[in-house]
Formats: structure tokens, sequence, C-alpha cells
């Protein structure tokens, strides 16, 4: 409404006059379709004779008079107290169930991407990895500390290895992977999208064509020992993401090699390496699932490791570590989740315990008077 | 309309810091972008081959022009971080106040006026939550505190006091100090009109024959019936007559005598006809024609009339009305008695707020008549300087009187506005009367509604002084303002001096009163400081005479002077200006034109529903707003924050922690609903207990709910719990899970990281809320379902479209592993520690106001809120005990008499019968704009 002059406001107090009947008119409809509801609001209100007529009716909701039913929890020291003691009660024993389950777990991790570099090549080690005619073959061995149930897990951990920069992350194309229908789709792909005269490169993209191609195999008293290299992969990677009818082409084909070369004869949704790999990792250090030892390895066995060390992280200052580790049920090592379920766990307990000890000591009345400000000082106001 | 100002667009004083917190989000944004891009500067590198950085790389990651990269990143880290800037605060707020103003206010039954059939409304949705800021009240008085209808209540007669009524500020003082008041029920035979509210038994009906010295009494009730200049019309029946008076005070002390059984049923030019009753006997009615020979006039400088009469007998009396100090100055000095118990009642009748005139007659010889007339006679034909001389000439005759008593009538105030200003004083406060009535109604006013009591000491600042008065009778305009410039100048000094003095070593509360004439220097700029400082000491303000311009000058002196917050609110044209000119304009609507609501940001109908609107309404919308801002503020940062500590291990590259789809309905959808509840529905108090504790109002004025230092807790927590949602989820994310081992990719993470986030937030709303209703459970298990049902269904489908399937699957993935179970359990406790201990803690050791109320009332229901006015408890508070204590110490205290007679009219109305034309004074076109009349609404 126009708050102008005076003559709006002369033209508009007749309007507001107009107005204020029709409201009344309304009202009163209304309050008859409503009368059903009278007995809702109950006793109280019928004693207070001014609250009365249509208006009355429609407008005594819970709602309008801001009336709702509610549960007013007061965080008082008892909830304090007993909520602390209650997350302690049930974060101690998850603590405790997670942790061991991680104790549990036999993990062997061997960095091998400066003892995998012969002598003589220590000091240019860009160059001996990007060599081809230099022998990357390396040999190690590895004890058992514990016994390992097997599956023991194969795992390679990469450090400083940004999987996660924004023009690596973006730099695929699903639909590409996910059918042959649309193989010439490499959008996101540049530099990696087609080769010199313009062919698709299949998968095309920077994650793909930097695929880490560093492999391992383990023999126990020369015996090979088999790695099993299925089901490394998401399921739903397998049967969704990568399609079974799409088979690399031109991949590698190009003048820079970024990593390892695919079975062009092998679809995608087989290519469990790469799967694996395309899932890209939240963190500039990760671990990826390699293979699966299928034997039980017995304490204090003698592995002897073959890596091929033809993954390049020399450029940038990476590491490389080669992680052998059984899992239980919460997964492989790790005890952050049980360390941190206990230190919760216990710091609750610890406040439980203080707070009731300071409430002995300094007990708070609840709902004292005299803790109101206007109580406590009358001279300020 | 010449007083009307620009119409200016009101922005409420929280929005206008909430810009300054969205500024420093701005700031807080760049920051947070410029190290991203620095980081992008530095970390980007041709030896990560894997990122494809060679010879025709794109410039935002050409390594060979670092400050090219710096730079285009910063835009795309501007784009990523700016979830920080809420910018869905603002449809949100919008959403709350409409359903605030709309369902809540415009539709309160405590507001609602039921014999006008009138609701509050709320003509503005922007000022909400001002209302629960507002330190000062600025209030017309006609229309708004009183009904602007004089009743007869008491009177004194012969040193005796008569009337049972009982004034609400009587009852107010009384349920204050616990004591009870023998009411008493008033008898079936009581006789009740306009102007007159009166009865005692001993005089009605005749009765009065029976008391100690029945003459007194027809000394009284006939100067009431004959010393007047009212105007009988209609027809000659008690019933029917309308006496037409200048002022409603002079309509109600003829009815008054009509009552008492002197009837005033006829004027002619030389007489008076009153119809008696019960004077010779019991029952006996005459007629009796008493013959006017003069009357000397009441102006503002005599304070009194009189009228010389002759009784059909040949009695010759004159008697005569006025203000106590005048009357007492020209008494006879016989029967002191009469005249101590008189000035008792007077300040009895003073301080409950009563209006009193003081009576007194005077027998005259023929001589002495003859004499005197003489002079009158040659006053009157006099052509220069009439007015004065006849004012000397009726001083010779106004001398030697003999008291009869006093009449004490009640300017009827609106229901409940006493208890109203008392309960808004002790919410912090401070109520002003703006006024274009004399000084004396209007500190009688300031009585009568307990803005001034005898505790206070009064500061006046007025024009009616002696030195004035002389320099206004030389009519120099010049001479005039220097000596008015120069006593207003002297007066501020002094009332300074005084209220420093007063305030700081006694501790005693003050009040100023100020008239218009002085006002007009006092809003000078030069002496504008020191008015300022003075009236920021006082607990209440009157200024009286003011044109409606002057009451916007005096709202906008304070609003800009003090910063604090203000209201206005009047029910007439005249306050429209001052309406428009304060923080929040409040109208009265109803009888009264629409002038006021028009220009008002709120209409209410009667002003005592100013004690809900403010300390209900008012408060409750500033804290849910208050709450919704830095809730608002808190989801934001954390949520922005967690992304922040990404980009570092990205490499500073600006990649997304979320998906785009997450990042975009977090605002819209997962935390959209349950703020948006908590801004409608929060309660920390009931309403009953809102108005039973109006000290928990201050907290409002203090602004404690919106300060930096809030806004830092919040923003503390915000990095706190961000920093657990990253580090804790990617932490426990590393290495394998399940018993498969297999390994989670990035978007695994941040769905976890983001499922936390989602459920923390809403959780932690909970944790904000006072009150829950089902509303709460609702919305709040609403947004979190909302959330899974979206990522079951988005992270479940393939499209055919353009998009990278980065979520595909990522839930049920997540949901195979134990991982998820134990981050979604052990993320959100962890984040929400800090703020339940510092919760706890602060409610421990440091409780707010309203925590203790709620913990004293915690058992009670709300349903009580229905009979909230009977719980008043009857104990005196601490604070109640120690002004009392303060009272009885002896001090100089200003004993109040309550004269007050007047009408701005009164002057002219009587020149205009005389057929004289008296220029109007600006008070009375103030006036009369206000004045209810139904004149105008005829003429449209």
């Amino acid at each position: 409404m126009p708050k102008g002059g005076h003559v709006d406001d002369y033209a508009s107090m007749g309007e507001g006059l107009a107005t204020s009947d029709e409201k009344e008119r309304a009202w009163g409809q209304i309050s008859e379709t409503e009368k059903g509801d009278d007995n809702v609001r109950g006793g109280p209100a019928e004693d207070d004779d001014r609250r009365s007529g249509a208006f009355f009716q429609i407008l005594d909701s819970r709602f309008t008079q801001q009336e709702l039913p509610a549960c007013k929890p007061l965080l008082t020291p008892t909830i304090v107290i007993s909520t602390f003691a209650l997350i302690g009660i049930l974060f101690i024993p998850i603590g405790l169930a997670s942790l061991s389950a991680s104790e549990n777990v036999v993990e062997i991790v061997y960095r091998y991407d400066t003892e995998c570099i012969p002598q003589q090549s220590q000091d240019d080690k860009v160059a001996f990895i990007q060599s081809s005619a230099t022998d990357k073959t390396c040999r190690t061995t590895l004890t058992v500390p514990k016994n390992m149930k097997a599956p023991v897990h194969i795992y390679y951990e990469l450090y400083n290895f940004y999987q996660n920069h924004r023009r690596y992350v973006k730099n695929r194309n699903d639909k590409q992977l996910r059918s042959k229908e649309y193989e010439l789709e490499t959008t996101n792909c540049a530099p990696e999208a087609t080769t010199v005269d313009g062919s698709p490169i299949v998968p095309c993209g920077l994650i793909a064509w930097s695929l880490f191609n560093d492999t391992y195999s383990f023999a126990i008293q020369n015996k090979a020992i088999e790695v099993n290299k299925k089901n490394i992969a998401w399921q739903s990677d397998k049967d969704e993401k990568f399609g079974s009818d799409v088979y690399p082409k031109n991949f590698q084909q190009g003048g820079l090699i970024g990593g390892a070369k695919l079975n062009e004869s092998i679809p995608l949704s087989e290519q469990e390496d790469l799967i694996v790999w395309m899932r890209t990792a939240a963190l500039p250090q990760f671990r990826k699932l390699y293979g699966r030892i299928e034997t039980d390895l017995v304490a204090n066995e003698q592995i002897s490791v073959t890596i091929q060390n033809n993954y390049n992280t020399y450029s940038f200052e990476g590491e490389k570590k080669l992680v052998l580790s059984t899992t239980s049920w919460i997964g492989g090592k790790n005890d952050f989740l049980g360390v941190a379920y206990l230190t919760v766990g216990s710091l609750c307990l610890f406040l439980a315990l203080a707070f009731i000890v300071l409430y002995l000591l300094k007990p708070r009345t609840l709902g004292d008077p005299s803790y109101l400000s206007w109580n406590r000082n009358p001279d300020r106001h | 309309m010449m007083n009307s100002m620009s119409v200016p667009s009101k922005r409420s004083t929280l929005e206008r810091k909430l810009d300054k917190l969205i500024l420093t989000l701005f700031g807080g944004l760049f920051f947070m972008c410029l190290i991203g891009a620095i980081g992008s500067g530095v970390f980007i590198n041709r030896k990560y081959y894997y990122l494809g950085l060679f010879e025709d790389v794109e410039q935002q990651f050409n390594p060979s022009n670092r400050f090219v990269v710096s730079i285009l990143t910063m835009f795309t880290l501007i784009t990523l971080y700016s979830t920080i800037i809420p910018i869905s605060l603002y449809v949100s707020i919008e959403m709350i106040k409409f359903i605030q103003c709309a369902q809540f206010i415009n539709k309160d039954l405590r507001m609602y006026h039921a014999e006008t059939n009138t609701p509050a409304l709320a003509r503005t949705s922007n000022l909400n939550e001002e209302l629960g800021q507002v330190e000062y009240i600025f209030s017309d008085k006609t229309g708004t505190l009183t009904r602007n209808l004089m009743e007869f209540f008491k009177c004194s007669i012969g040193g005796v006091s008569y009337g049972v009524g009982i004034t609400e500020i009587e009852r107010g003082q009384a349920q204050r100090e616990g004591r009870a008041l023998n009411e008493i029920q008033k008898s079936d035979t009581v006789v009740y009109e306009k102007g007159f509210n009166f009865d005692d038994d001993r005089i009605m009906r005749g009765a009065w024959r029976n008391e100690r010295d029945p003459e007194i009494f027809k000394e009284f009730f006939r100067c009431l019936a004959l010393c007047h200049t009212v105007l009988p019309e209609g027809d000659e029946s008690p019933e029917k007559i309308v006496y037409q008076a200048a002022s409603p005070d002079e309509a109600a002390l003829v009815t008054a005598a009509k009552h008492f059984g002197f009837f005033f049923y006829r004027r002619t030019p030389t007489t008076v006809q009153l119809r008696e009753s019960h004077v010779e006997k019991m029952g006996n009615i005459q007629d009796v024609s008493y013959e006017i020979l003069n009357v000397l006039e009441f102006n503002s400088t005599r304070k009194r009339q009189s009228v010389v009469c002759r009784y059909p007998n040949g009695r010759l009396v004159l008697y005569c009305k006025g203000a106590d100090n005048v009357i007492y100055e020209r008494l006879a000095g016989t029967n002191q008695d009469i005249k101590r118990l008189t000035r008792e009642h007077l300040e009895q009748f003073g301080s409950s707020g009563l209006r009193t005139l003081c009576l007194a007659y005077r027998d005259l010889t023929i001589d002495t008549y003859e004499n005197w007339n003489e002079k009158f006679v040659q006053a009157k034909s006099s052509l220069r300087d009439r007015e004065k001389k006849l004012d000397e000439v009726a001083e010779m005759i106004e001398k030697d009187l003999i008291l009869i008593g006093s009449t004490a009538i009640e300017d009827k105030l609106q229901e409940g506005v006493p208890d109203c200003i008392d309960t808004l004083s002790r919410a912090g406060i401070k109520i002003w009367v703006l006024t274009g009535d004399k000084m004396e109604t209007a500190i009688n006013i300031a009585y009568a509604c307990n803005l001034i009591n005898n505790d206070m000491k009064q500061l006046i600042i007025t024009s009616e002084t002696d030195a004035i008065r002389e320099a206004e009778e030389k009519g120099d305009p010049v001479e005039i303002s220097r000596v008015i410039r120069d006593s207003v100048s002297h007066d501020l000094k002094r009332c300074l001096e005084e209220a420093q003095q007063d305030l700081h070593i006694f501790g005693q509360k003050l009040a100023l009163v100020i008239d218009g004439k002085c006002l007009m220097y006092a809003l000078d700029p030069s002496f504008r400081v020191d008015l300022l400082k003075l009236s920021l000491n006082c607990s209440s303000v009157v200024c009286c005479r003011v044109s409606p311009l002057q009451k916007a000058q005096v709202t906008s002196l304070v609003k800009k002077g003090a910063r604090r917050i203000t209201l206005s609110i009047g029910d007439g044209a005249n306050d429209v200006s001052m309406i428009q000119a304060a923080h929040v304009g409040v109208g009265i609507s109803g009888l009264e034109g629409m002038q006021a609501v028009m220009a008002s940001d709120f209409a209410i109908a009667q002003f005592r529903f100013l004690k809900d609107l403010l300390l209900v309404h008012g408060r409750w919308s500033y804290i849910r707003l208050c709450k919704v801002i830095t809730y608002f503020f808190y989801k934001n940062l954390t949520f922005t924050l967690t992304q922040f500590w990404f980009t570092f291990h990205t490499g500073f590259s600006g990649q997304r922690f979320y998906d785009d789809w997450f990042q975009s309905l977090y605002n819209v959808i997962f935390t959209a609903l349950p703020v948006i509840i908590l801004g409608l529905f929060d309660k920390d108090v009931s309403a009953s207990l809102a108005k039973k504790y109006p000290q928990l109002y201050k907290e409002g004025i203090r602004n404690t709910y919106f300060k930096w230092a809030v806004v830092g807790v919040w923003a503390f927590f915000a990095f706190y719990q961000s920093l657990i949602f990253y580090y804790f989820t990617t932490t426990a994310s590393e290495n394998g899970h399940n018993s498969s081992g297999k390994i989670f990719g990035l978007w695994d993470v941040s769905t976890m990281a983001f499922t936390c986030v989602v459920i923390t937030v809403n959780l932690r709303l909970l944790m904000a809320c006072n009150s829950i209703t089902r509303w709460h459970h609702l919305s709040i298990s609403g947004s979190i379902l909302a959330w899974f049902v979206f990522i079951f269904i988005y992270s479940g489908v393939m499209t055919p479209n353009d998009r990278q399937e980065n979520v595909y699957f990522t839930i049920y993935v997540l949901m195979s592993t134990f991982y998820f179970y134990l981050t979604l359990l052990l993320v959100p406790i962890v984040a929400l520690f800090g703020d339940f201990l510092y919760l706890g803690l602060q409610r421990w050791f440091f409780p707010y106001n309203y925590q203790i109320v709620q913990e004293i009332h915690r058992d009670e229901v709300d349903s009580i809120s229905r009979t909230e006015f009977l719980e008043i408890g009857n104990h005196l508070t601490p604070d109640e005990a120690r002004s009392y204590a303060i009272a009885q110490l002896p001090r100089e205290k200003s004993k109040h008499t309550g004269f007050a007679f007047d009408s701005p009219g009164y002057e002219s109305f009587f020149a205009s019968q005389a057929g004289v034309y008296v220029p109007q004074k600006a008070w009375d076109v103030a006036r009369r704009a206000s004045v209810r009349s139904s004149k105008r609404t005829s003429q449209r």
C-alpha cells in the first residue's frame, strides 16, 4: 500500500474500511465450517468471555497462538553428565572391538621406490625410469611377521600422487567407458583424447593414460604363488561403468607413454586394474588393490618378491609401497576408528566423572531465582 | 499535513547488522580464495606429468604463467566457496517474517480487541525483530494513553474525602506492594454516565444533609453548578440534557453537580437556572435562578475561574475554582484544619493520577462589589491591554476566599495502561510522552500512567517563567527568542548537573518535563547534545505542548543521537510524522481515523497490546531471527570449510569435494526446512512468562544474541566441526574395507562426509531449539531422510545425459562396509561434542536469564498462559524492596497535587462565543487533529 501523499491516505482509508467488512464476513463463513473443531481447544478458553465470535473461533488454533505442544529439553547438569556417561559406555566397547579387529590384521609394508633403483642410477632416477633399455626388475625378500590367513591382499600405495587434482579427476569420459556406441565421445579427455590422426583413444583421458604399471610376483622357496587379480574392483563399476563391449583402442600409442598398456582383446569391464585405478582416490596418498594371494602365509616365512618397477613416481618425488595385508570385518589395518572411539569414549567418561565431582563440590540449583541478573546486581539494569 | 515528512523506508537494525556479517563473510571468502590461489600458483608444475601439463595446456593449469593460474584459480575457488554466502538466508528470513506477521501477530488473540473487533495488524514484515530491541517508546497521549474522557471521580468537601472508586494506578500500586484492596462493591443504585463515575453513600441522593456541616456541601455543589461556562443543549431533563463545554473537565463537573441534586438546565445571558433537590428538606425539588454578574474567565496564567452571582435572596457570592496553589494564595486566614486536610487530599488525589481543582467562595457585601464592578467595567471596555487589565481587576476581588474543598477528575486512561507502562519500564524500555497538552495535564497523565511518581525527582524546563512572560509581554520577537534561549540553556545545564548528582550519588530516578517552546530551542544543534544527555539519564520524559513536527524531531534526536531503537505510538494524524521518524511506528487502530495506521508499521487496537507486541512477539521474533541467522552462518561455514580443507590436498586445483548436486541442494533441500521451523516455532519461554519476567526483554535491547562474540562462538564450532568432518572421514577411509579389502575412491569419501555434514547440521539445529514440536521432528528427520532418498536415487541410476557418473553407486558401496556405520555414529557425535560441552557449561555456570526462568517453570504446562493474569506474585522482588527502602529515605520529594484544568482550545472557544477572533495556536492545531471527531468522517 503506498504510503505517499495524503490523497492516497484518504483513498486507501476507504478501501481499508471496505476490506475490513469483507473480512468480517469471511470470518463468519469460515467459522461455520470450523465449528466441528470447537472442542479441540478444551476448557480454559471458554471462560474467557472476551474471546468470542467468529474471530475467536477461526483464530484460536494452537498454531496461530503459538501454543503448539512442545517438549522443552533443558540441558541440566544431570542430562549433561548422563549424556557423557552414555557416550562413554557406548563408545568404549565399539572402540575396543574395532581396535582389536584392526590389531588382528597383519600387514607388511615395503617401500621400494628408492631401493629398486640400481646404485649407479640413484642420481638420475627419472632417466632410469624413463629409459626403455634399462632392466627394471627388482627382487627383494619379505618376512611374514605373523600367520596371515588367506586371502592376503596385495596393495600398492602411492604418495604425493594427486589423483584428486581437478584437471585429473575430470579427465575421463564415463560415456565412452560405458558403451561402445559412445566410442567417439572424448569430451574432457584432452590432451589424451585422440591420436594424432584424430581417431579416438579408448579409454581416453589422463587417468587411464597414467595407469599404474608396476607388477609384482611372489614366490616362497622358489615356488611361485599365484596372484588372483579377479574381483579387485567394486562390482558396480564392473557391471555398469565399464562396458563389456568396449575394447581398448589406440591406447598408449602416442609419443608419451604415461603408464600401463592394455590388452586390446579384453573388454574394459574385465580390465580390473584399470577400473581400480579409475576410481580416483580422495587424498594424494592412497592405496589401491592389486590382487590377492589365495594361500595362507605362515609366520617367519620368507617371501621373495619380484617387482617390475616401471611406474614413474620419481619426477614428482612420489613414493611407492607394496603392502601385503589380511583383513578383518572392519577391513584393512586402520587403528583410526578404534582409537577415535576409545579416545572420545574415555574423554566422555572422564568428563562425566569430573562433572559429578564438580556437581558435588559446587551444586547448581535448578531454577534458583537468585541467578537472575536483575537479582544479582540490582544497581545495574 | 504541513508537518508530514517524506516516507522513509525502514529496515531493521538486525538486518543492517546482518549486512555487516555478510560483508565479513565476503572478506573470509576472499581470504580463503586468496590462499587457494597463491597455493595453486606455487603448486602447478610440469613434474606432475600425469596431469598432462604439456605445451598446449589451458591457461588455468599452465605452469609457465603462474600468475594467470592464480588469477583463474581464484575465480574457480570463488564459485567453489560461494556456499559460504548464505543466499537462501534472505529468502528464509522473508518467509519467516511473513508468517510471523500474517499468522502470529495478526491473529494473536491476546492482541485482539473484541469490543471493536480489531485484531492487530502488521503492515510491514520488515520489522518484527526490531520489536524485540526497542529501548525508547514515544507515545502520544490523547487517544493512546487516555480515552479523552473526563470523569468526576472523587472530591474532598470540608476536609472529608468522598468517593469510593479506585484508580488504575492505586490498584497497580497495591498489587505491587501486595496489599489487598477492599474494593467496595458498588451499590445497585449507582448512577453512571459519561463524565460521572462517583459513588459514596454519604453524599449521594441527598444523604449529605446528614453530614456534619451541610452548609459547606451546598456551597460546594453550587460552586460546581454555577462557576463554569458550560452551555446546556437539548431537552431540559436530567436524562437528556447535553452539556457543551470547551473542556471535558467542565462538563464532568457540571454533570457531577446534576447528580448531587443541583441540576443546571438553562443559561440565559444573565442567569443560570438550577433545579435543586433535597436542599431545604429531603425530596423537595425547586427551580432556582441565580443571576450571574461577572465571569472572570480561565486562562493559563490565572489558572482559576470565578463567577460573581446573586442569589434570589440577594446574597452576593464569588465562586472560584482553580489550581490549588493559586487558590491557597488567596484564602482567608481562617480554618486551617480544612486547608490542611484538603491539601492532604489533593496530594492523595494527585498521586492517584487524578486531576484536581480547588473550590472556594467568598461572600461579598454590596459595597465591595459595587466598587469593584466599576473597575471591572472600566477594564473591560478599555482598548489597550484589556486582558492584562482584566487580570489585574480580577486579582482585586479574588481574595480572602474560603476553601470549600476540591474535586478530583479522572482523565480516563485506556484499559491497562499503567500496568502496561509499568511492565514495559521493568523491561528496560523508556517511555516518553509527547503531547500537545499543557504541562499540568501532561504531568498529571504521567502520574496516572505510573510514568512519574513521587519517588522521582522532576526536572522541569518550561517557558512559563516570569522572565519569559515578561519578555513576551514586550512583544519583541528577537528579545523573546533570546530570553527563552538563555533560559533553556541555563535550565539544561542546571538539570544536567542535578541529574548527574542525583543519579550517581543518590541513585534517584529522574523525570524530565519540557514544553514545546523550550524544546524548540533545546533541539537547536548547540543544545542538542545536552538535551540528549539529560534525557537519556531520565527514566521518563514528558514533552508537552509539542507540535507534530517536534514529536518527529525528538524521535529522530534519540534515534540518531543515541543510536537506540525507538518506537512511536499514536493514533491521530498529528502522530504521523513521529510514527514515520521512529524505527518502528505503531498506530492505534479503532475509533480514530486511519492516518496513523496508514503511516504505521504495526497497528494495534489498544496501548496495552504493546506489551504483547514487544515482550512476546518482538522478543520471540528477535531471538528466532538471531538463531536463524547464526545457524545459517554456521551451517554454510561448516560446509564450506570442509571444502576448504580438501583444497589443501588437491594441489589447490579447486577440485570439488562434493558432487555438484550435493552442493546445490545442501541449502535448498537438506538443511532448508528445519531452520524455517526454528524461526517460526522456537520459544524460549512462554508468552505469559515473557510478560511475567519483563526483564528478559533487556537481552534484546542489549542485543545479547547477535553480538560478534556469539557469532564468534558459532564460527569456532563451525571450524572445529569442519575439521572433524574432513579429517575423520578421510583418515578413516584409508586402507581396505570389509573383508574384500577393496578401496574407496574420492566420491565414496565425499558422500560419507556429506552424509555426516547433513546429519550433524540438522542435529545441531535440534540442540539450538528451546522447544521442540512435532514440526521440528518432522522437518529434521525429513531433511535427513530427503538426503538419503536423494542419494539412493541419484547414485542408483545411470542417466543417458551428459554427466560424469562420479557418485554412481557410492552410497551402496558405502553401506556395504562397516566403515559407513562406524563413521556415521562417530563423526556427528564428535562434531557435536564441542557444542554440547559448551552449551552444558554455559547453562551450568553462566546461565542466561531466560534459562533460569525456564528452569523455574520447567514443570509447568504451557496452557497456564490462559490464566496468566492471576498468577502475579504478591511478594516484593528485591528490586522493589530496594526502591521501597530508598523511598523511605528523607529527601527532597516532589509532592504532586494534580491540578489540571484546561483544554488548549479553551480560550479561543470562549473568545469565539464572545464573537472575538483569537488566532489559533500551534498546539490547538495539534490537539484538534487528534480529538476524536465524527465531523471529519462525515465530511468525507
